[in-house]
């Protein structure tokens, strides 16, 4: 990929929390048209439509079934649609399915590519829930017979961190105050009608050491979509395109045992030069940017994410999160959705909706959680067992 | 605590087969891990042709790709390197083990693995603290490896 050789013009959203009574399909449909009508384009023009896996199937009803079947083309009226497909990595979808549209792109059989996410927990049975993610994040012969959890999983990676480090769990708790804060700014978040305090945090039921509920992410119904599309269309239709300046990528592992990074508490390590690269390759600096969207999914991991950024010392971002700095009003606006533990975890779509709210405030689309004047930002998503890792710097312009 | 505990099954009434809790399922390359650890024997796979030692074990070295391997005897010592405390929000099969201790103990012979702490107050768990393997006999076929402080 070329810097800023693919742009997305246009993204849709709907509420994220307990909606039962609203299906997976209603959600691809609403979100698909939503992006379109923000793009300014024409249903058309759309030449593919990628769709993000659906965690969990309903044998009755399969949405997967139904997408990899071509189901969406045809109910949102995309008759100039000509490719069709799904594309899952677990968390770190939002950037498979990104490198897919823009392989359709490359590919030259259309200038304009549907990216479409959507999923409904509701309605399976929390122990159904509890079961899936059990053996999502942890390895079924090696780690499930043990009791172990996608919880515990974190709980780990957390409680080595805060030994190597010093990282205060007051720290770790502040993570999902400032979360809370940017979630009480968007309108479809999950939480976005109480802030809470670390005491709240911390005081909140233990769930696994030392984790405590509000530390651990709420499965939630929502979707998301953008239209991506070549930088030379872009410019043509979308007065703010939103330009992929540079992306990087990395694999670890799937058992975490075998990390590639042994001492988890120095995840970042791993983290590093992966956005190292990805900076590069934008022709921009972790100083240059105006937000830093991180995936974390649990507290810990956005702290070690930020340590992997080459803007802080690693083991000293639990400080700077605790002073409010990456709160709405602070100097590094960080992850302005909330994400998983206060925007609500939406499966494949957690990465997705940072995504998308990356393309929003750099369209200046942002509403309340608007950073003023931003042009640049980095993005990272990743899945599974902390397997991989993806950086993405964007820009609503293409730096000299 | 004297407050004698309810069970999960009949506070919701579960089936039996709701609270059966998941077993490891051996493959061709594993079946070997598994019949030693029913004689309460911890083995490892190293390849013949490079001496890397996998586990979780794979069909051919991860390193060098060969076939070629032999399983050796762990001393089954290890130290803890990390651990979480099990409280709330686990499948129903582990409900009436809270609180229970997943942790990850790192070997001499190099592998890192998942496991429960189990004889061991939660107050007295040490990151680097040394540990010994235990048997858990939990079916006819399957005895899980766990870990004891030393
Ligand atoms: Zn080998």
């Amino acid at each position: 990929m070329e810097r800023g050789e693919f742009a997305i013009i246009g993204t849709g959203e709907v509420p994220c929390g307990h909606f039962p009574e609203r299906s997976e399909f209603e959600i691809a449909y609403t979100v698909a048209r939503e992006a379109i009508r923000d793009a300014g384009i024409d249903v058309k023009e759309i030449g593919a439509v990628v769709c993000a896996q659906h965690i969990m199937s309903n044998p009755a009803n399969d949405y997967n079934t139904e997408a990899v079947f071509g189901r969406l083309p045809e109910a949102i009226g995309a008759r100039g649609c000509k490719i069709t497909c799904m594309t899952s990595s677990g968390g770190a979808s939002s950037f498979s399915l990104r490198k897919t549209a823009e392989g359709i792109l490359h590919s030259g059989e259309t200038d304009t590519v549907l990216v479409v996410h959507a999923q409904r927990f509701s309605q399976f049975t929390p122990n159904e829930q509890a079961k899936y993610f059990s053996v999502a994040g942890s390895d079924v012969e090696w780690e499930v017979p043990y009791g172990m959890t996608y919880n515990s999983l974190a709980a780990m990676v957390t409680q080595a961190y805060m030994t190597h480090t010093g990282t205060t769990i007051e720290q770790i708790a502040a993570v999902c105050v400032a979360n809370r804060r940017w979630a009480m700014l968007q309108p479809n978040a999950m939480f976005n009608k109480k802030e809470i305090t670390v005491d709240d945090v911390l005081s909140s039921r233990m769930v696994s050491y030392p984790l405590t509920s509000l530390m651990c992410n709420v499965l939630a119904d929502g979707g998301s979509a953008f239209i991506m599309t070549t930088a030379e269309k872009a410019r043509k239709v979308c007065s703010k395109p939103v330009y992929i300046l540079g992306e990087a990528s990395d694999y670890s592992h799937r058992t975490i045992t075998r990390a590639k990074k042994k001492d988890l508490e120095k995840l970042w390590e791993f983290l590093a030069p992966v956005a190292k690269t990805a900076f590069e390759r934008a022709g921009l600096g972790p100083e240059d940017m105006d937000i830093y969207q991180i995936y974390g999914s649990y507290p810990c991991i956005q702290l070690i994410v930020m340590d992997a950024l080459g803007m802080w010392e690693p083991g000293s971002t639990g400080a700077l999160v605790a002073s409010g700095a990456t709160s709405p009003g602070g100097k590094y606006p960080v992850t302005t959705n909330g994400e998983a533990l206060s925007f609500g975890h939406t499966g494949t779509g957690v990465g997705i909706a940072l995504l998308v709210e990356s393309v929003r405030q750099l369209q200046g689309k942002a509403g309340k959680a608007q950073v003023e004047g931003a042009r640049f930002l980095i993005e990272n998503t990743g899945g599974g067992a902390f397997m991989d890792c993806h950086f993405t710097v964007l820009g609503n312009e293409i730096p000299g | 605590m004297s407050e004698k505990k309810v069970s999960i099954k009949d506070l919701l009434g579960l089936s039996d087969e709701e609270m059966r809790k998941p077993l490891p399922n051996p493959t061709p390359w594993s079946r070997p891990f598994w019949e030693a650890a029913k004689q309460h024997r911890l083995v490892l796979r190293r390849c013949s042709a490079c001496g890397n030692i996998d586990h979780p074990p794979y069909p051919y070295c991860t390193a060098c790709l060969a076939d070629e391997h032999e399983w050796i005897e762990a001393q089954g010592k290890g130290t803890l390197y990390a651990y979480a405390v099990n409280y709330y929000g686990v499948p129903f099969p582990f409900w009436d083990d809270m609180p229970y201790v997943v942790a990850m103990i790192d070997l001499p012979e190099g592998p890192r693995m998942i496991s429960n702490i189990v004889e061991c107050d939660i107050e007295k768990l040490r990151n680097g603290m040394e540990l010994e393997v235990v048997f858990d006999d939990v079916s006819d076929e399957i005895s899980l490896p766990k870990w004891k402080p030393v």
